[in-house]
C-alpha cells in the first residue's frame, strides 16, 4: 500500500526500559511482548491498548539484566508507562523493571537511555546466613544461590 | 520520595539491595518495615553512606488481637523510627486508628478487612496515617486485582472526605518488585488518583521519618523546646 503522507503518519515516542530478573531466568523478546499486551489490556482496556499501541522494538536479556524499546503513540507514554509497571513477571519469571527515558526516535532512545553491555558477571562463594552458598556477582550486585530460589544482595553484606 | 520495603528475612533482596535499586529508581529513601516477628540486620549508616539514600528504621507490627497489638506496639515505639501496623482486620484496623502512637495503618483493606467513616474520622483526629497499597493492583491479576482496585476506591473516597492523612507505598518484597515513582504516579492516574495524591503519599514516608527522629532527638525538651549545642 501507498504510505501516507507525513502528515497523516502516526507520532511515535520511543520508552527505553530497563530490565531485572534473577540470574538463572530466561526471558525472549516474545514472551516480552506478549506481556506488554496483557499488561496493557488488563490495566487500560481494548480502547486503551488500542490507542497506545505498545510495541517492543528492541530487545535484549542476558545474565538477568536487560533492555528494551518500547514504541508507543505520542500523547500515550502515561498510560504505556503505568502498563509496563503492571508488568511483574513474564512467562513466570519475575521481573523488575523501570522506564528510564522517552524519545521522539530509536536512534536517541538508545544513545541516551540505553547502557553499554553489562559487565560479565563471575560466580562467587559466599558466607550467607552462616552457611556457604554459590553466588553471581556483578559489581556491587550479589544475587545469592539459596535452596529454592535466590536472595538479592550487595557486596556490603558479605563484609 | 519514600518507598518502604521488605527486606530478607521477610522479603527476597536485603536491605542494602533494595536501597541500591531504590536509590537507583529516584527515590530519596526508605523505610524498612520488616514484619516484627522476622527483623532484617542490617546497618542503617553503611547502606545509606554507600548508596546515598536515607534508610529508616521501621517495623510492621502484626498480632491476631488488640491487647497484643498494644503490646507490640509499645515495645517497638521506643526503638524504630517508624511504626506501621499491620492491618486487614476490622478489630486492628479500629486499635491503630484509634492509638495516635502508630504511625501508619498498612493495607486496611486486605483478607476480611474494612474501613468506614468512623475509622476514617479517627485516623484524621489521631494523625494515624493510612497506606494505600498500590501491591495488588501491580501484581495480582483478574478477580483480586478488580477488588483490589474497588477496595481502593473506597478507602480513598472515605480518606478524601475526612481529610485524613495517608501514605502510598508498592509494598515490595523484593527489589524486582520495586517501581520507580514516575511509574507509581501514571499508575495512580490510571486508577483514579491524581499524581498529587501519589506523590504526596510517598513524600508522606520522609515526613514521618524526619518528624520521628526529631522528636526522638536527644536535644528534643517538648514542643516548642530543644536544647541547643553552646561552648561552656
Amino acid at each position: 500500500m501507498k504510505h501516507l503522507p507525513k502528515h497523516l503518519q502516526p507520532r511515535w515516542r520511543y520508552l527505553a526500559v530497563e530490565l531485572e530478573t534473577w540470574p538463572d531466568a530466561d526471558v525472549d523478546r516474545r514472551a516480552f511482548q506478549r506481556e506488554v499486551w496483557y499488561a496493557a489490556q488488563n490495566l487500560l482496556g481494548d480502547t486503551g491498548s488500542a490507542d497506545a499501541d505498545a510495541t517492543v522494538l528492541r530487545f535484549e536479556h542476558d545474565d538477568g539484566l536487560g533492555h528494551a524499546i518500547v514504541r508507543v503513540r505520542r500523547g500515550q507514554t502515561d498510560a504505556a508507562r503505568a502498563a509496563l509497571a503492571c508488568i511483574g513477571s513474564v512467562d513466570g519469571v519475575p521481573v523488575g523493571l523501570r522506564v528510564t527515558g522517552t524519545s521522539g526516535t530509536v536512534r536517541a532512545c538508545e544513545e541516551k537511555y540505553i547502557r553499554g553491555p553489562a559487565e560479565p558477571f563471575e560466580q562467587r562463594h559466599v558466607v550467607f546466613e552462616n552457611a556457604e552458598r554459590r553466588a553471581v556477582a556483578r559489581e556491587t550486585r550479589v544475587d545469592v544461590r539459596t535452596d529454592h530460589t535466590f536472595v538479592g544482595a550487595t557486596d556490603l553484606d558479605f563484609r | 520520595m519514600y518507598e518502604a520495603v521488605h527486606a530478607h528475612p521477610d522479603g527476597d533482596s536485603t536491605v542494602a539491595r533494595q536501597a541500591l535499586t531504590a536509590a537507583e529508581y529516584g527515590f530519596e529513601g526508605i523505610v524498612v518495615r520488616n514484619h516484627g516477628d522476622d527483623p532484617a540486620d542490617y546497618d542503617a549508616a553503611a547502606v545509606a553512606d554507600a548508596y546515598g539514600i536515607d534508610v529508616a528504621d521501621g517495623v510492621e507490627v502484626r498480632a491476631d488481637t488488640t491487647s497484643q497489638a498494644s503490646g507490640l506496639v509499645g515495645n517497638h515505639r521506643s526503638k524504630r523510627t517508624v511504626v506501621v501496623v499491620h492491618g486487614g482486620d476490622r478489630a486492628i484496623n479500629r486499635f491503630a486508628v484509634e492509638n495516635p502512637t502508630v504511625d501508619v495503618l498498612a493495607h486496611p483493606m486486605r483478607d476480611d478487612g474494612d474501613f468506614n467513616h468512623v475509622l476514617a474520622n479517627a485516623a484524621a483526629e489521631n494523625g494515624v496515617r493510612v497506606e494505600f497499597s498500590l501491591g495488588p493492583v501491580l501484581r495480582d491479576s483478574g478477580g483480586s486485582r478488580v477488588r483490589a482496585l474497588q477496595d481502593l476506591r473506597k478507602l480513598r473516597e472515605l480518606i478524601e472526605d475526612a481529610d485524613a492523612p495517608y501514605v502510598v507505598s508498592a509494598d515490595p518484597r523484593s527489589h524486582l518488585e520495586l517501581r520507580g515513582p514516575r511509574e507509581l504516579i501514571a499508575l495512580g492516574e490510571r486508577i483514579g488518583f491524581t499524581a498529587d495524591q501519589i506523590r504526596g503519599g510517598l513524600e508522606a514516608w520522609g515526613y514521618l521519618v524526619e518528624r520521628n527522629r526529631r522528636l526522638t532527638d536527644d536535644s528534643f525538651v517538648e514542643p516548642g523546646v530543644r536544647l541547643d549545642e553552646t561552648d561552656g
